[in-house]
């Protein structure tokens, strides 16, 4: 930095500061544009980034690595009542290991039609989200256990009764924070011993973007064989499995159809589903609410500019004989269109920083008043303060010519 | 020094020009102290502002301290303005938020002298000026005197060779007015051409040599 620049920025900072206490109401309404479009920006960067955040989050608790196979439901498949049967049994298990390469653990996964299941522990009753499962169901779901133990592959072999119950189970029938293991839960007949508690799962946001509306704190898991018993049937309704890595998805899902269709001989159709597919569904999303909120923005960052324009115009008429001044002492034309493009991106970058701070401020109300911890995206405020930087530049670009452009004669005469 | 030959100046008013200056010529030698004189509208402002570079000729020639002004460019004429030419106005054009030693500086950043360098050269020019007790008043703590020195300083504080003055008491009283035309009268004996526009004889007085001018032209030149 030579000495002129170094004197200029200076300058530059007295002038902006001093034209900000000169036309106190004009600057903050002109800066306010600039405030509440960078405030915008914030708060947009910082709910989508801190949402996604969360939608990570919850995604994660299904695995990342998750995929599902299941036969097309009745609405969607014209056959379905040819043949009778899920399309999936526990003989596909045995052979599923070998023949795909892709797909590390699996799981069946059966559960009944009927909505509401009931269970009762002592005299308390409650619903239940029921389902008969494998030894890998906790692993590939990502489920811990909080309290007892796992299934064991004996559970499964020899169809024991045992549970393991979600958190709102537990809390339900037993209270919170109390010890349900080798209590006993009534299941029609059946008279499950609770195994274990999973730890509790959080898809509130999940929920309430509408895809997934069960509580997975209230599920009940048992043996799958236990369930096909009572059931009566040999049928498994979803096969969730776990891939190698997330990028063999596509692989490993194209592997269990093209086995399954060969063992039932194409009488079946089978649906496929992955976390992957979730997350990009999950993106898009994201996307479209990021968008809305950024043409907002868009628009008060342009109002903003227009502020600055205004009164970077405005400034340079009443300064003229200043610049006239300058030119009569030297000054070049690019001296006199470096002061006022600074001056005006001074001006921008204070309302910037302010919207910044502002954002900041709304951001945490949000987390507040949603209960989500949504942080501070950082990434956001440091693109606020770029962008208010070239909306100062853009915006003063026009009135700094024009001041640079002014003959000294001209200017000098002016009253 | 200053050579002007056949210079012309015209003035656009509604579809017709205007002619404010008819081929002016004139030669003013190094170290002269020159007013020119005239009545309002006689266009001896115009003359001074093409001497001082401020303003551009339609026609004819002029040469300053060796260089052809006619063909210069805008950033070659602020250039010039910047090293060889000091202004002082009847108005005394200070920036009015700034204090006195930062207004004297403004030349000097303009020719990308450094900081402390800059404020040692300004407080020494305030100082010959007698306003060593003043440097840090904003020009409208000062008296009009005070500011037209403050304007001195800043015009000489690059060590121009010409000093450009258009009606330098014009806003002065008349204890005032004499005070800084000693102060012209040392800068002469130091070396500097000046050239001064005013409409007062008793100013004008001062100068070694008076050009009268009238409607454009030059009718009168006593040696």
């Amino acid at each position: 930095m030579n000495a002129f620049q170094s004197s200029l920025i200076h300058d530059v900072f007295l002038q902006a500061i001093a034209s900000l206490k000169e036309n106190r109401l004009r600057t903050i309404l002109s800066i306010m544009g600039i405030t509440i479009g960078i405030c915008a920006v914030m708060v947009v960067g910082t709910v989508s980034q801190g949402v996604k955040k969360y939608i990570y989050q919850e995604l994660d608790t299904y695995g990342l690595e998750s995929l599902w196979v299941y036969r097309k439901w009745e609405n969607q498949d014209p056959f379905r009542s040819v043949r009778e049967g899920s399309g999936i049994d526990n003989d596909d298990l045995k052979y599923i290991r070998s023949c795909c390469s892709s797909v590390k653990n699996v799981t069946p996964v059966v559960f009944s039609d009927e909505n509401d299941i009931t269970m009762r522990s002592k005299g308390t009753y409650t619903n239940v989200n029921l389902e008969g499962v494998g030894v890998h169901y906790a692993d590939i779901n990502n489920d811990t256990i909080t309290q007892g133990r796992d299934f064991r592959l004996e559970d499964i072999q020899r169809r024991k009764a045992v549970a393991i119950i979600g958190t709102k189970i537990r809390d339900e029938l037993f209270g919170p924070h109390s010890n349900p293991l080798r209590k006993s839960l009534r299941w029609g007949n059946v008279r499950l011993t609770i195994i274990g508690v999973l730890d509790v799962k959080n898809r509130d946001i999940l929920s309430q973007l509408g895809t997934d509306d069960y509580d997975v704190n209230k599920r009940v898991l048992i043996p799958y064989t236990l369930y096909q018993q009572q059931l009566g049937s040999k049928d498994i309704h979803t096969l969730q499995a776990e891939a190698v890595s997330i990028n063999e998805t596509e692989k490993a899902l194209d592997q269990l159809t093209e086995y399954l269709n060969r063992r039932h001989s194409f009488h079946y159709e089978y649906v496929t589903e992955s976390m992957e597919g979730w997350i990009t569904t999950a993106e898009d999303l994201l996307r479209n609410i990021s968008f809305v909120g950024l043409i907002a923005a868009l628009i008060s960052l342009f109002v903003g500019g227009m502020g600055i324009m205004n009164i970077m115009s405005t400034s340079v008429v009443e300064r003229t004989r200043e610049i006239g001044i300058r030119k009569a002492l030297g000054a070049y034309r690019r001296d006199i269109l470096l002061q006022f493009l600074l001056e005006s991106t001074v001006v921008s970058v204070i309302g910037g920083v302010l919207g910044m701070v502002l954002g900041i401020f709304v951001g945490f109300g949000i987390s507040y008043l949603s209960g989500y911890d949504l942080g501070i995206s950082w990434f956001t405020a440091a693109l606020a303060v770029l962008v208010s930087i070239a909306v100062g530049m853009i915006s003063g670009y026009y009135p700094a010519y024009r001041a640079a452009s002014l003959k000294p004669v001209d200017a000098l005469r002016y009253e | 020094m200053i050579q002007l030959h056949a210079v012309s100046k015209s003035y656009q008013r509604g579809d017709l020009p205007v002619p404010v200056l008819k081929k002016i010529s004139l030669h003013i030698k190094k170290g002269e102290f020159v007013a020119i004189m005239g009545p309002s509208g006689s266009g001896k402002s115009t003359l001074l502002n093409i001497l001082g570079c401020l303003d551009a000729a339609d026609s004819g020639m002029y040469k300053l301290a060796g260089k052809t002004i006619q063909t210069a460019n805008e950033d070659e004429l602020a250039k010039i303005r910047n090293r060889k030419i000091g202004f002082v106005f009847q108005s005394f054009n200070l920036i009015p938020r700034i204090d006195a030693e930062h207004n004297v500086e403004l030349p000097m950043v303009y020719a990308g002298v450094p900081p402390a360098i800059r404020k040692k050269r300004a407080l020494a020019a305030l100082n010959i000026l007698g306003l060593a007790d003043r440097v840090s008043h904003v020009p409208a703590h000062l008296s009009g005197g005070q500011q037209q020195r403050v304007a001195i300083a800043r015009a000489i504080v690059n060590d121009p060779e010409i000093i450009i003055a258009d009606e330098p008491t014009g806003a002065l009283d008349s204890q005032t007015s004499h005070e800084i035309m000693r102060i012209f009268l040392q800068l002469q004996a130091s070396g500097k051409t000046i050239v001064m526009v005013t409409h007062e004889e008793e100013i004008g007085a001062y100068a070694q040599r008076i050009i009268r001018v009238r409607d454009g032209e030059i009718f009168n030149v006593p040696l």
